[in-house]
């Protein structure tokens, strides 16, 4: 069966989108039955070829529609809104250990969408491409102002939402690679968040004085943050990721100067030796680092440094001094990190203590540790330089499973968009559904 | 689309005084009965301020609303504006929500955006919040401001000069590689957004774009044709439009860009007013020749579907189209013909390129009694020079031909009666097709952008301005439905 490129209309609306909205894939004037191939194609800052595509077949009216209708094979298989999205991956004879980040929120990410006649799993490019466009993927909204910050010797990135304000403001902390990371503050500054991305491990000043930031850093950060024009001091929430999960746990109970509306802590954990500055940690995990342990590909697992979940107090984090609502998300598959051992022992000492009403567990199977924005494509392992040891590069095991590990990254931010939304607006009887803002 | 003669109060009214508190928010819920009166004066203007603008008011009470009610404090974040999609095609709809405000209460919602030459276009709607403290463009109806009703796009294609803007504006885009930026507030109360202080209690950004990504805007000086191809992405071959605009001149490539954006290759054609054009500006010094070679310029393109290739003309673009399509070795798939005449006073040039001075077509033109001139009758059947009427029993693909009753600008009715009335002859009624808006003007075009009823036309010899009719609310409607019936029938004609 043959077509006609002239009739096929393949549209996908919203064209321009942000990264964690979904958009419509629609094939049109197709002949009932006609076998098409989906594939997205996409160029990543580094200039690696990132690919994803699916086999559909037309219905009775002659439409694929990709929101409704089931891939019948591809990258990814049954009905997946955001699957030429999320299943993306590296072209065949790419480098190995690739992880796709977009380190420039500036400029968008670009995705070709095109219509390939049949079902086809390769040579794409030889194929009869029936028609194509371009979709853009954005982590800023317009009117979203990127301010970097340098006052008080910190190393970080402010996003400030469009509008007179004032905004709920929050500290977002990545982890153990370093480096200022500025996507997901980005994205929630575009949500109405005023978000301060913030370089903790590689800042300026460690560069400068060889020495890891410790406590004041963070108390610098908050301050910064609260007071700035446009930001509602008494309002601020933290959200951390790994490592950053940690420090963020190990702020919102010990510091005295920081007051938290909530905090949100993805894949980390309470283990640490609390006593010390924050350099201690790293101590804690070289001590540990014997425990590491390599499967049959070569890719490092590291989530036994912290194994098992210590019973000596001054090993972990006091939970049952947290004094402000806590989100903890959960990869039950993370490899890297005691996330579920920990979340659980952090579960039990706040029962203990009486404050578990301020806990929230969301815990996905087969998800991994890196729990980022949704949409974007999935790595199980990828190559990683940890920073206090930045000579040595290996293959990290993250974990997850693609389909699992996507769909929980999905859930897991219209969640955590909700929580923050709760905490930092929250007292508002309202019947607004926040999944549709 | 309701036109702006209904009106639905989201109010109810049961008065209430106690006073409830929600949050640190408190509002009173004695909302008295409505009382609304419609100023209506001159064709739907009103005065304000010495502007002329479109300005619908409802009276009330505002005293017992307005008392009592905490909006913002210093320990509660701001309301939220919401705008998706916030990047969105020119013909997208887009649906503008606010959150996180008091329930039962007045709020407006403001437009502004400035125009490629820098004059503020902005447009207002007044609003009562839903119980739940949101207010949804999408569900709510206006009040007050520049338009009235339930209106999604209602700030898109309500959008006027702002106070102290110069005089006769037309928004147009000169620049479609950039996007109109949008900027939408939420204030407090009933207000209009030039009165000072009101209190803006959240913003929003949103771009508008004509070209979708991966368009490709070509420049095309080629065998003596002056004009903007428009590529959707992708390797193609497209079905193809060959674009034209009126006596206005110059290279109008938003209509260009957006059928891109939908897939199909656009050419927009100067042929008038172009400094790469030959001879005097404000004359035409081109001829058949020039459109022949233009559509076959396109026809021939790598990327263009020969056979799948229409034509589209509004004002006297309509009469090009149709001239161009009555030669025998041209075959437009289809044609759809925008407000222009069947014939016309004004020579193109002859084969050789002379021009010949245009007829004086100003015998025709009339004034109002503000000195606007409407060219509407120069194009009545019955002043068109007879010989340059098109022969239109040769059409052989389906035609459109789209009206507004309202257009003061071309006698748009007349012509499509006589076009109408020559393939009913010629037993060929299977190919016409007729769009006619009640109250729309002259200046169709692509929707949620918003009509001029008069712009100005010349400064020299002197300043005249020209009326192109169209009544805003109505206008839009038409904007919006004949935008996606001149899709339907490109996709019927082009596609199939």
């Amino acid at each position: 069966m043959d077509m006609k490129q002239h009739c096929v209309k393949l549209s996908v609306q919203p064209s321009r989108g942000l990264v964690d909205e979904k958009f419509t894939v629609l094939v049109q004037n197709l002949l009932p039955g006609f076998q098409l191939t989906i594939h997205a194609l996409h160029q990543c800052e580094d200039g690696h070829s990132w690919e994803a595509f699916a086999h559909y077949t037309a219905d009775a009216t002659g439409i694929v529609n990709v929101s409704r209708d089931p891939s019948l094979g591809g990258t990814y298989s049954g009905v997946e809104p955001m699957g030429l999205l999320w299943s993306l991956r590296p072209v065949p004879g790419s480098k190995t250990g690739l992880r796709w980040r977009k380190m420039n929120v500036q400029t968008p990410m670009g995705v070709t969408i095109l219509v390939y006649q049949g079902h086809q799993t390769e040579g794409f490019v030889d194929q009869v491409l029936l028609a194509s466009v371009v979709v853009e993927r954005w982590y800023m909204a317009p009117g979203v102002r990127r301010v970097p910050i340098t006052e008080g010797r910190l190393t970080a990135t402010l996003f400030l939402p469009s509008g007179p304000g004032p905004f709920p403001g929050l500290l977002d902390l990545w982890g153990g690679g370093g480096k200022l990371v500025e996507y997901r503050a980005a994205l929630l500054a575009s949500h109405g968040i005023a978000s301060m991305a913030l370089d903790y491990l590689t800042p300026q000043i460690t560069k400068e004085t060889g020495r890891m930031v410790d406590n004041d850093y963070f108390e610098t950060a908050y301050r910064v943050l609260k007071q700035y024009p446009q930001i509602l001091g008494s309002r601020i929430a933290m959200l951390g990721l790994s490592f950053g999960a940690g420090v963020t746990l190990r702020m919102a109970v010990y510091s005295k100067g920081l007051k938290l509306s909530c905090a949100v802590c993805i894949n980390g954990s309470h283990v640490q030796p609390i006593d010390g500055p924050l350099e201690q940690m790293m101590t804690y995990f070289n001590k540990n680092a014997y425990k590491t342990r390599v499967d049959e590909n070569n890719q490092v697992i590291w989530r036994d440094l912290m194994l098992p979940i210590p019973t000596d107090p001054s090993l972990k984090v006091d939970m049952g001094r947290l004094q402000c609502p806590l989100l903890l998300v959960v990869g039950e598959d993370d490899q890297n990190w005691p996330t579920y051992e920990s979340a659980m022992d952090m579960k039990e000492m706040m029962e203990r203590a009486g404050n578990s009403h301020l806990l929230t567990v969301l815990s996905y199977k087969n998800t991994g540790h890196l729990i980022e924005p949704p949409f974007t494509p999935f790595a199980r392992a990828s190559t990683f330089k940890m920073v206090t040891n930045p000579r040595t590069k290996v293959m990290a095991l993250w974990g997850g499973e693609l389909v699992a590990h996507s769909r929980a990254q999905e859930d897991a931010w219209r969640k955590t968009l909700v929580f923050l939304r709760e905490n930092l607006y929250g007292g508002m009887k309202h019947g607004a559904s926040f999944s549709n803002l | 689309m309701t036109g702006a003669t209904e009106i639905h109060p989201n109010i109810s009214g049961t008065p209430n005084t106690s006073g409830t508190y929600i949050g640190s928010f408190w509002c009173e819920r004695n909302i008295p009965e409505l009382k609304i009166e419609r100023h209506i004066e001159d064709n739907r203007m009103i005065a304000l301020g010495g502007k002329m603008i479109p300005c619908y008011t409802v009276q009330r009470n505002l005293a017992s609303i307005q008392r009592g009610v905490r909006w913002t404090s210093s320990c509660r974040p701001a309301p939220l504006l919401t705008a998706s999609p916030v990047r969105a095609l020119i013909d997208d709809k887009i649906s503008i929500r606010g959150h996180f405000l008091p329930p039962r209460c007045p709020v407006t919602v403001c437009a502004q955006m400035q125009s490629d030459d820098g004059d503020l276009w902005e447009a207002f709607a007044h609003f009562n919040t839903n119980l739940d403290g949101t207010v949804n463009l999408t569900r709510d109806p206006s009040v007050g401001g520049s338009y009235l009703g339930r209106e999604p796009m209602g700030l898109l294609w309500g959008l006027q000069p702002a106070p102290g803007a110069r005089e006769g504006l037309r928004l147009r885009k000169k620049k479609v590689e950039t996007p109109y930026v949008m900027l939408m507030s939420l204030l407090k109360g009933h207000v209009s957004p030039s009165e000072r202080p009101s209190t803006e209690l959240a913003a929003v950004t949103s771009e508008r774009w004509y070209m979708a990504p991966g368009v490709r805007r070509i420049e095309i000086r080629q065998n003596g044709v002056v004009g903007t191809l428009f590529l959707p992405p992708g390797s193609g071959p497209f079905p193809a439009m060959l674009d034209l605009w009126g006596m206005g001149g110059g290279l109008v490539e938003y209509r260009s860009a957006l059928f891109a954006s939908r897939g199909y290759a656009s050419f927009s054609l100067a042929y008038i007013g172009h400094k790469d054009l030959p001879g005097p500006q404000h004359q035409i010094n081109v001829g058949d020749p020039y459109f022949k070679s233009a559509f076959q310029l396109l026809q021939d393109h790598p990327q263009v579907y020969r056979d799948r290739v229409g034509i589209i003309g509004l004002s006297f673009g309509v009469y090009l189209t149709l001239r161009l399509a009555n030669h025998s070795d041209i075959k437009p798939s289809c044609l759809i013909c925008i407000n222009g005449p069947a014939g016309s006073n004004i020579k193109l040039a002859d084969a050789d390129g002379r021009t010949e001075q245009m007829e004086n077509d100003q015998q025709y033109w009339t004034y109002d009694d503000q000195g606007n001139v409407s060219f509407r009758a120069v194009s009545l059947p019955a002043n068109l020079s007879p010989e340059s009427k098109v022969k239109l029993e040769h059409l052989t693909c389906p035609l459109m031909y789209i009206v507004g009753e309202d257009d003061l600008s071309s006698s748009s009715i007349e012509n499509a009666n006589l076009i109408e009335e020559t393939l009913s002859a010629a037993v060929k009624s299977q190919l016409f097709t007729r769009l006619s808006y009640p109250g729309a003007g002259h200046l169709i075009e692509p929707p949620y952008t918003p009509n001029s009823r008069a712009s100005l036309w010349s400064v020299k010899p002197q300043k005249l301005v020209t009326l192109w009719g169209g009544h805003l609310a109505l206008h839009a409607a038409a904007q919006e439905d004949s935008w996606k019936k001149i899709l339907e029938f490109m996709e019927t004609n082009l596609r199939h």
